[in-house]
């Protein structure tokens, strides 16, 4: 028994740390294989502690956490207060119930409700963007209230109630009471339930998520939003650190609460307090810093909101593309005689249509915004992103003609976008582990889609876990217009991707890397940028656009461009910003950096970075590419045939809809176990209900039992009855008895 | 006694949720005096002192301190303390410390400090205690620095809530005696509450018997004893037998069939009255030379004495005596003029003193939940 019991504990811990302890090892991972440990290294600790954007991050959420945290636990302890006073139950017992029930609300009720009030007072109040750092700090407080009136709560009840009285009693007013006499007592639970309030606001991501504004990242949203590129190592670094400082919290906050079980030594109390005024020192300093850097010279802030890790941010000692920016436009500023701080204000979403609903619901106030193309035509429909003035975009002349104009913003006299990359899905492959037909095919450049409907390679096939690429590459396949497809052929793609669902060992994204770095995985279609990536760690693995059967690419291209929203602080700013992107350092050191395509033509001819691509340059820059061809009567490059026939436009609503109901089609039936959960689920809940009837039947039948075997001995005796029953007539005899022993 | 009057309650009255628990009370305390509220839980004792030391607010009447009306006085200025049933010691300091509470408030001189606290150790025998921390205390011990901290101050009165309750009966007994001998060294006046009837008769000056919010006596404890008011009050001390009598002229009472000499006057002709026989005052006899007649019920030794429960038409006596008599015995019982009290029918006649549904468990049991209900 107490083997089983140590081996049960066993499992729960290690059920409960192995995430964490992979996690801790991987972030002394020499390389960045999230497959292999290569070798002890504190490269990413070096990383991080060089990537200001996320220390950034990592500062607002300190500040965010230590304030809101601060804030609720004094406004909770007044709360508690003065529930504790209330004198009438149901008042008091209704008080609780209304504070506990945003401790049951999804985070994202909270969120949004918090979002639409914030915007909707905003707007009343005739601001452009309501949302900032103060809406997630009230948002914080907010969520964070319950818990530590919760907290402080129990402490209040627990407390000799005349204690207060006792106090008044000498001579204190009811102030001086409180401070003297009631803190001290509750303050392990205010301390709990700082502490609480500290790490909730910490790893918050939902409800900030929905409440930040333009010139604020948390390091939980940051992270969420690495998905263009994947995560990088120096987050478990990162995750690391924090992990190690809540366990040191913890610790502490243990010590703390103990105080009041056991006498504490003195030393404990010494340490405590040495905690807490460092606490309380480090909070100072923190707000002193704030109130330094926000005071001093007028600063010109351009608030950029792009992809993560999609612009070069200095680490592993990079170009850092916004202190350049920064660096460069204040000395422009200065040159005309203007002496500001120029601060770019970096955030990052995870997806187009995360960017959307941020400026759909009006909580915007971003100067630049890089969303894809089809998302560039629903902004435009939408009349959310502004008509741009080339005359301040000098280096807008970078830009090679044949991406100037491209189909989301045809117009050349009227320009609303400028291109920041593009790509192109290809396929990439195991080179030992294909077929040497296939690979003498692809050698040839006669390859296309259906090898991914290659039964040889089933169970090593990897597909994308989106729908609209998963689509793509079906209707690529079978020659589909994918922007003008009918009913008919969005259900001759889905039978496409049905016939290739057994093949196919998983659908995914980020994950790919991992799947074909380790060569768990043959073949894959994905993102040109990514798979070269993926090439730079793994030398077997190849990569080629798919053709159709008359020799000619048939693959998706996407592009990037940089906007201007129409409510937008800093317009002038933006500009500046933009035409800075398009130099050639920062355009080189950009597309060095993220390894996609680039439009600009100060960099695709720079020797130094065709040197530095070496044998990836033919392959993002297909020469191909750039053969003239005659559609439509007109004479285009291939590249913009490509851009005009298969990039994605955006759907509409009905085909939005059918895509999806699709894409559901093929995901639900994809899980094994399909029906089976359910019929797992609904086993599990009959017999849960089955023990429950059969607990409620026992119990019934035991308490009639006992009321029936019961009812003998249980009679009611009353003054008048004891006289007359047998422990009377005993003691009387026992008298009797005595009696007769004294006269004898 | 110092005839100054240091507190007047006139005409107070509070009630919570529509129930009255103090019902219009006067209540004049003197200096210097040792004042005892005494009864059942639920009485309003505890109430009045709260009253007094500013914690609750009556809806009418006034509170006078010292010729003053002090009902707005909030509790922290007035020149009352008070000793808390449980202590209320502040668990986060010291004896010291919580001692030297009120004086810190004050911002009185460190040395001061140190003199005073040391002073009031000494008084309540807690000398070299000063660093030990209150919650590793024994009751008593704890109860000491209760009163220590509280009379620091020097305040006019010291109140005191049923601070003996929590407190073992040996250790009870000793702190009564010290209780009294502060409270003539100090001069200080007491305010006392407790529901335990020896205690207040042995501790005070003068007792307030109060029930269901009122006054029923005020007197000196043997005033109280002797010549209860009212059945509530006969009953409430000690032990009595309370028989329906008729007083029939000055000095002649009927009752239990028989007519009987007795001290008391005033009383209208014929008028129906209540009659308080305590049972140590009366004699057992053999049954001829009895003025009363009766069998014993039963018989119950109690260390000093016996106590035996007789028949006597109908109405179960208690008596008390040194001598053994057998149950079922018929026995004669003497009554002495002095030993019989007269008292005028009240709300409470007919409510006490008749001893057939008497038990020592049952009486253990209904203070206990007086107990419980006082917390």
């Amino acid at each position: 028994m107490k083997k089983t019991r140590n081996i049960y504990t066993a499992l729960v811990f290690i059920f409960l740390y192995m995430p964490i302890f992979v996690l801790i090892l991987y972030s002394f991972n020499s390389s960045n294989s999230t497959s292999t440990f290569e070798g002890f290294s504190l490269k990413w600790y070096r990383e991080l502690f060089s990537d200001s954007a996320t220390l950034d991050a990592l500062k607002n959420t300190l500040i965010l956490a230590i304030l809101s945290a601060l804030i609720s636990t004094v406004i909770g302890t007044m709360a508690a207060y003065g529930i504790n006073k209330m004198q009438n139950k149901y008042v008091k017992g209704s008080v609780m119930s209304v504070t506990k029930i945003p401790m049951m609300n999804p985070e994202i009720v909270t969120g949004i409700s918090m979002m639409l009030l914030f915007v909707f007072v905003g707007v009343m109040l005739g601001g452009k963007s309501s949302l900032g750092f103060g809406t997630v700090l009230i948002a914080h407080v907010t969520f964070n209230l319950p818990y530590v009136i919760l907290s402080v709560m129990p402490k209040f009840k627990q407390m000799d109630k005349s204690l207060p009285e006792a106090a008044l009693d000498l001579g204190c007013t009811p102030i001086q009471s409180f401070f003297k006499v009631e803190l001290p007592q509750i303050l392990p639970g205010i301390i709990s339930g700082l502490i609480m309030a500290f790490t909730l606001s910490l790893d918050d991501f939902v409800i900030s998520y929905f409440t930040i504004g333009s010139g604020f990242e948390t390091l939980p949203i940051r992270i969420y939003s690495m998905t263009k590129k994947r995560v990088t190592p120096d987050m478990y670094a990162l995750s690391t650190l924090i992990f190690v400082s809540i366990l040191i919290l913890l610790l502490v906050s243990n010590l703390v609460s103990d105080k009041n079980k056991e006498k504490m030594s003195k030393q404990a109390k010494k340490i405590t307090k040495i905690v807490l005024s460092s606490v309380f020192a480090v909070i100072a300093v923190i707000t002193l810093i704030v109130f330094i850097a926000s005071a001093g010279k007028e600063t010109v802030t351009v608030n950029v909101y792009n992809w993560g890790e999609y612009i070069s941010d200095g680490s592993e000692d990079t170009y850092n593309t916004n202190l350049e920016f920064e660096k460069y436009y204040e000395e422009k500023l200065k040159a005309q005689g203007k002496d500001v701080d120029v601060r770019v204000n970096y955030t990052t979403y995870a997806s187009n249509e995360d960017l959307y609903a941020k400026l759909k619901s009006g909580a915007g106030g971003y100067d630049i915004i890089i969303p894809s193309d089809y998302m560039i035509e629903r902004l435009k429909a939408d009349g959310l992103i502004q008509q741009l003035d080339l005359s301040k975009i000098p280096n807008f002349d970078n830009i090679e003609e044949q991406f100037r104009n491209p189909f989301y913003d045809k117009d050349p006299n009227e320009k609303y976008t400028v291109m920041y990359t593009y790509g192109v899905i290809g396929i990439i492959y195991n080179k030992d582990k294909l077929a040497p037909a296939d690979l003498e095919k692809i050698e040839n450049g006669e390859a296309g889609w259906e090898l991914l409907w290659d039964e040889k390679y089933k169970g090593q096939i990897l597909q994308f876990n989106n729908a609209r690429d998963a689509f793509g590459t079906a209707m690529y396949a079978l020659g589909i217009d994918v922007n003008n497809a009918t009913d008919e052929d969005w259900q001759n793609a889905y039978n496409k991707l049905l016939m290739q669902k057994p093949l196919v060992q998983s659908y995914v994204m980020d994950e790919i890397y991992n799947k074909m770095e380790s060569g768990e995985a043959t073949l894959a279609a994905y993102y040109a940028g990514d798979c070269l990536s993926m090439i730079a760690n793994n030398e077997s693995l190849g990569f080629f656009y798919p053709k159709n059967e008359n020799g000619e690419y048939v693959t998706n291209i996407f592009a990037d461009a940089m906007c201007i929203p129409k409510d937008a602080q800093n317009v002038e700013h933006a500009y500046e910003y933009i035409n800075f992107m398009l130099s050639p350092e920062a355009a080189r050191a950009n597309a060095e950096y993220i390894y996609y395509a680039s439009p600009n033509s100060v960099v695709i001819n720079n020797e130094d970075y065709i040197d530095y691509l070496g044998e990836d340059y033919d392959l993002i820059y297909d020469p191909d590419f750039n053969n003239l061809i005659t559609a439509n009567g007109e004479e285009i490059t291939y590249i913009e045939y490509m851009f005009n026939t298969y990039a994605y436009r955006d759907l509409s609503d009905e085909s939005r809809a059918k895509l999806n109901s699709l894409w559901e089609g093929l995901k639900v039936d994809s899980a094994s176990f399909g029906s089976g959960i359910y019929i797992i689920c609904a086993v599990i809940l009959v017999l849960l209900i089955g023990f429950i009837v059969y607990k409620y039947i026992e119990r019934r039948r035991h308490r009639r039992l006992y009321w029936n075997n019961a009812a003998q001995p249980k009679v009611v005796v009353s003054r008048n009855d004891f006289n007359s029953t047998a422990m009377y007539d005993a003691v009387k005899a026992e008298l009797e008895a005595t009696k007769e022993n004294e006269k004898k | 006694m110092n005839e100054k009057k240091i507190i007047e309650l006139k005409n107070v009255a509070k009630s919570y949720d529509g129930e009255i628990i103090l019902d219009h009370i006067n209540l004049d305390v003197h200096e210097k005096e040792f004042m005892t509220l005494l009864g059942p839980s639920g009485c309003g004792k505890t109430t009045t002192l709260r009253i007094i030391a500013g914690f609750v607010t009556p809806d009418t009447g006034d509170v006078v301190f010292e010729g003053t009306k002090i009902n707005d006085v909030p509790a922290y200025k007035r020149h009352v303390n008070t000793v808390f049933q449980k202590y209320a010691l502040f668990p986060h300091l010291n004896v010291y410390e919580n001692i030297a509470f009120a004086l810190r408030l004050n911002k009185v001189s460190e040395e001061e400090i140190y003199n005073r606290v040391e002073e009031m150790l000494a008084m309540v025998n807690l000398r070299g205690f000063e660093k030990k921390d209150v919650n590793l205390l024994s009751g008593g011990q704890q109860q000491r620095v209760a009163i220590a901290r509280a009379l620091i101050n020097k305040p006019k009165v010291l109140l005191l809530d049923e601070p003996l309750g929590a407190l073992d009966l040996k250790l009870r007994k000793d702190m009564q005696n010290e209780l009294k001998n502060i409270q003539r060294k100090t001069g200080i006046t007491f305010i006392y509450v407790t529901h335990d009837q020896e205690e207040a008769l042995s501790m005070s000056d003068t007792v307030v018997v109060m029930a269901d919010g009122k006054i029923q006596q005020i007197g000196s404890p043997t005033d109280i004893y002797n010549e209860p008011e009212n059945a509530f009050v006969a009953d409430f001390i000690g032990e009595s037998n309370i028989i329906d009598g008729i007083m029939l002229d000055d000095y002649k009472a009927k009752f239990s069939g028989q007519i009987f000499d007795c001290l008391d006057k005033g009383f209208n002709k014929n008028e129906a009255v209540d009659v308080v026989i305590r049972p140590e005052d009366v004699d057992v006899v053999s049954p001829e030379k009895g003025m009363l007649q009766g069998v014993v019920d039963s018989v119950t030794f109690k260390g000093v004495h016996y106590e035996i429960i007789v028949t006597i038409n109908n109405f179960k006596w208690m008596i008390q005596s040194t001598d053994y008599v057998a149950p079922n015995q018929k026995i004669g019982l003497f009554i002495e003029p002095d030993a019989i009290h007269i008292m005028k029918k009240s709300e409470y006649s007919n409510m006490f003193g008749d001893y057939s549904s008497f038990s020592d468990e049952l009486e253990a049991l209904s203070d206990v939940e007086a107990l419980e209900e006082e917390e």
